[in-house]
């Protein structure tokens, strides 16, 4: 056991502990005198099964991981095949199992699959004789589940699909004309998907976006709330438990995707700095195990998580300021959530384990 | 791993680190401009929607009778509003807003918009009164308008039904047209009298709103009270009304259409005013049934919403005589002992004019022409008088003018003269003598409302005194829940001669004792009991060739019966007027109503008075003892 517990990597697990401790509180906060109110205790189950199950990922060996990718990756598409047909459905989409009372979203669970079998597929190619082939095939690997996960919809979660392929750049370095050439699929890609691909209610938060004023008691409303208890928390917040944008619920959805701005509104300027730090530590580690992997599988899939985290926070935190479209991710950590909690711990629980596998070779 | 590759990797992943860093840097940028640069802003934003001043709306005073028996009652109410800076701007969401509330979409734009101008205030009430039905749809619309708002405020009951609805009036909130006819005497939003006491006795009866800073969340509940200044009440206060006098009247007239006034003598405080058919002032409490009530009580062919007895226009039919007599008596065209005699029909300017009983009365002395009620003896009056004459005599005493009493809307009598056919028939403007001879038994142009009849028979009954009919008694004294008597404009005399009075008096007295109105048992028991004076009338509401076509006739074209008297007949306390529509004799339909209030006057209210008035609503919510001050 103890040996186990050596596999934590002590500068990860710090910040990550810190990360919980801090998004506890705030669930705590958000949850105070509305229906929601022991939901801090049930996030810090989940926290709980997110690090034991950490620890146990962290002592196996990673490239044992990488054997069972491909079966994973097959079994996850017809898990997302599966949810559009059996489904739950709540709020308009079908993104749900029922299992044993609970809520699971496949689709958290099959970001990381695919990261992973993306990983290991491009990791046993040398990366200067890589073929183009081989790349779209990749990219090939990402795009199908994003479109089975627009379907259901949920545009938020398929686009926290991209960074995966962070690792093509990674191999063949940064080319001027491939940023060209990805401009104009983006740009392409964003026309085509005005027109075909995005759902009305999409549309309509894009439109937002643009104008948040035109519609404040509508959904404009949301995110208007929420740069209201930003900016009210000023340089020290109004304290813990006294926001007033937050207790009295003005602030919408505020233990899912909105509960960084009662962290902000709360603890303020300095609150934010110390959130932002810890995951500028955490990026930066991950980062730092993608240096020290042994092999280029293990780096690249250090990477995709890097990117992968690093959207989670650049959309939820910029959207809660109102910076960022209302996309509807998550904050590792602070957002409420079995499914995407287990994991963001089963990923750092594969990090560490190279971490570990890296430091003992 | 390829050895080779490694370094480029490293460096790749460096930069990595460096993007993932000025993300970071990006988004404290981000948030420094906002909780830093324009916190300001954002702070005074979160107060403005979470710190709200609310007015507290003041309960008006109470209203009860002389016998300090409650007529108006103060509720809690709950009603559905939009608070003033919840306004909805976006049309859709108005639009969408009237038709989950079955309003008009147009007029509820136009209030959003009325009231958005007009700032600070009431809120804008959308459902008042909800009751348990229209509170599970206030929850409904509010999950989809979380702008609504339920507002607690006190509401009037008024406690007897139909009893006194014309009387009482109601209340509801201050129309446009009114404050654009008055500017700044009113507020949006403003509940005000509408008719009856209500309106005129407004000013009496209205609080002084309060107002409260409070803590509100989200769905504007109110968390936290940051302080207030409370509502003053309106004061309550005492109307002349009896109110089982006023059951009486409603009782006697039951389904009739007509009307009942009761003036106490002693200075004009109106006992009992009952038009029938009434109306029930709580149906007027909401909007949506005063739309109801405007297309079919309105229109109604019973026209409920008349206040007959002051706005009622009733030919006075015999009941008039006792005017002539005076203007003939002081003209000195006749004496009091000239006999005249009545052979049934009597011819002047070539036509006949008919007397009730065809046989004729014989030679008549003018107590015994004002007993049997003979048209002849006061044709003959008549035609020896000018129409001024007669113009001049009721100017004197009274009838002319408006009584002047406390309620909105009140109508002057019609008596005729010859200024007056040149005004109103231009096109024909001559007076005719024929015209003066109907005059003289009350017909013809010469109208009275019910009030001015009941004054003018109270004025025979006080030997001259033109009293001021009056609704309000006093305040009530906020410690001992006593009355403090309001002042009361002293009687005008108006030197009626003692004389013409004794003989004027013993004619009214004959009347009840062996006269006309003696035939009907019920009021000979009464009059037996507690001797009464009076006088009936039968006022003609068409011509018709005899007695077997009038039968023949539909109810609305028979005659309206009078009777109008005081009593008792020995030192009287009270003078009434009663008019039942359609009804045929006065002796037969009106006599009877008055004889009812001077029993219950004289003799059951002493003995064994009505009990309160009670009404019929059940109000879900309040427990009524305490509704005096609701907040």
């Amino acid at each position: 056991m103890r040996e186990r517990f050596r596999a934590l990597d002590p500068r990860l697990l710090w910040v990550l502990l810190a990360l919980m401790a801090l998004g506890t509180l705030t669930l705590y906060s958000a949850g105070r005198n509305t229906p929601q109110a022991g939901i801090w205790l049930k996030q810090s189950l989940w926290n709980f099964l997110g690090l034991v199950l950490m620890l146990l990922l962290a002592s196996m060996d990673p490239r044992r991981l990488f054997r069972y990718a491909f079966p994973a990756y097959l079994v996850g598409l017809v898990a997302l095949a599966a949810v559009l047909v059996v489904g739950r459905k709540i709020g308009g989409s079908t993104r749900w199992f029922m299992i044993a009372g609970q809520t699971f979203q496949p689709s958290e669970l099959m970001k990381w699959i695919t990261l992973l079998y993306v990983s290991q597929r491009l990791g046993s190619h040398n990366a200067d004789t890589v073929g183009r082939l081989e790349l779209f095939g990749a990219t090939g690997l990402v795009v199908f589940p994003m479109l089975l996960i627009q379907r259901q919809p949920d545009l938020g979660m398929a686009l926290s699909y991209l960074p995966i392929l962070l690792i093509i750049p990674l191999m063949k370095g940064f080319r001027t004309r491939w940023v060209i050439v990805l401009l104009l699929l983006v740009g392409l890609g964003g026309v085509g998907a005005w027109k075909v691909v995005l759902k009305p209610y999409q549309k309509q938060r894009v439109r937002i976006f643009l104008d948040p004023s035109a519609d404040l008691q509508g959904k404009g409303y949301q995110v208007n709330q929420s740069r209201i208890a930003i900016g009210a928390g000023g340089l020290i917040g109004k304290g813990f438990t006294s926001g007033s944008q937050t207790q009295l619920n003005f602030l919408p959805v505020k233990t899912t995707d909105f509960a960084f701005s009662v962290w902000a509104e709360e603890r303020g300027f300095m609150g934010v700095l110390l959130v932002l730090g810890l995951f500028g530590l955490l990026l930066s580690r991950i980062l730092d195990a993608a240096q020290a992997a042994p092999t280029n599988a293990e780096a690249y899939f250090c990477a995709g998580a890097a990117g992968i985290f690093a959207l989670h926070l650049l959309v939820n935190v910029g959207m809660v300021a109102g910076a960022l479209p209302n996309k509807g991710m998550v904050l590792p950590f602070f957002s409420a959530g079995g499914s995407s909690t287990l994991s963001f711990f089963l990923a750092l629980g594969l990090i560490m384990g190279i971490l570990h596998r890296s430091r003992v070779k | 791993m390829d050895p080779r590759q490694r370094p480029l990797l490293r460096r790749r992943l460096g930069a990595f680190k460096a993007m993932t860093w000025s993300l970071v840097a990006l988004l404290v940028l981000i948030y420094a401009w906002l909780q830093l640069v324009r916190h300001g802003e954002f702070k005074q934003l979160a107060m403005q929607q979470a710190v709200k001043v609310r007015p507290i709306p003041a309960p008006r005073g109470l209203v009860l009778d002389r016998n300090g028996q409650r007529l108006v009652d103060n509720r809690r109410a709950l009603h559905l509003v939009i608070q003033r800076e919840d306004l909805p701007a976006r049309p859709e969401v108005v639009a969408s807003l009237a038709e989950a509330l079955v309003l008009d979409p147009a007029a509820l734009a136009r209030k959003i918009a009325s009231y958005r101008q007009a700032g600070k205030g009431r809120p804008l009430v959308l459902k008042e009164n909800l009751d348990e039905a229209g509170i599970a749809l206030a929850e409904r619309v509010r999950a989809r308008f979380p702008f609504l708002s339920v507002e607690v405020a006190p509401r009037r009951v008024y406690l007897g039904d139909e009893l006194a609805g014309h009387v009482l009036g109601y209340v509801g909130e201050v129309d446009e047209e009114l404050m654009k006819a008055r500017p700044g005497v009113f507020r949006l939003g403003e509940t005000i009298g509408k008719e009856g006491f209500e309106a005129s006795g407004n000013d009496k009866l209205k609080g002084v709103d309060g107002q409260k800073r409070i803590l509100v969340d989200q769905l504007g509940t109110e968390v936290a009270n940051f302080g207030q200044m409370d509502a003053t009440a309106g004061r309550s206060l005492f109307l002349t009304l009896d109110a089982g006098l006023q059951k009486v009247a409603e009782d006697a007239l039951g389904e009739e259409a007509g009307a009942v006034v009761v003036l106490d003598l002693r200075d004009g405080g109106v006992l009992a005013m009952y038009s029938s058919p009434s109306y029930d002032p709580n149906l007027f409490l909401n909007r949506l049934s005063q739309d109801m009530v405007d297309r079919y009580l309105a229109n109604s062919q019973t026209r409920p919403m008349v206040n007959r007895a002051i706005q009622g226009i009733y030919a006075p039919g015999s009941t008039f005589k006792l005017l002539v007599a005076i203007a003939a008596l002081e003209k000195g065209v006749v004496t009091p002992q000239t006999a005249i005699y009545c052979a049934g029909k009597k011819n002047f300017y070539g036509r006949d004019f008919r007397c009730d009983k065809p046989t004729g009365h014989g030679s008549l002395t003018m107590v015994q022409a004002i007993a049997q009620s003979c048209d002849v003896y006061f044709y003959e009056l008549a035609s020896r008088l000018d129409i001024d004459d007669i113009y001049a005599t009721a100017e004197k005493y009274g009838l002319t003018e408006r009584t002047g009493i406390d309620l909105p809307q009140e109508k002057r009598s019609r008596i005729p003269s010859r200024d007056w056919k040149r005004r109103t028939y231009p096109r024909d403007p001559k007076w005719y003598g024929g015209e003066t001879i109907s005059v003289g038994i009350g017909q013809g142009a010469v109208g009275v409302t019910p009030l001015a009849l009941a004054r003018f028979y109270a004025l025979l009954a006080t030997r001259g005194e033109l009293v001021t009919p009056h609704l309000f008694y006093g305040f009530r004294d906020d410690q001992s829940n006593g009355l403090v008597p309001a002042p009361v404009p002293s009687p005008r005399g108006t030197h009626l001669d003692p004389r013409i009075w004794s003989v004027l008096n013993e004619g009214l007295s004959e009347v009840v004792q062996s006269g006309t109105a003696a035939a009907n048992p019920f009021v000979r028991e009464i009059a037996n009991q507690i001797p009464f004076s009076g006088k009936t009338g039968t006022a003609q509401v068409a011509t018709f060739v005899d007695k077997a076509h009038y039968a023949r006739q539909a109810k609305f074209l028979k005659d309206h019966a009078l009777f109008a008297g005081f009593a008792p007949r020995d030192n009287p306390q009270i003078a009434f007027a009663v008019v039942v529509e359609n009804a045929g004799f006065g002796s037969t339909s009106a006599a009877p109503v008055a004889a009812k209030l001077v029993k219950y006057w004289c003799v059951d209210r002493l003995t064994h008075p009505l009990p309160p008035p009670r009404g019929k609503m059940v109000d879900p919510f309040a427990p009524a003892p305490q509704a005096e001050s609701p907040e």
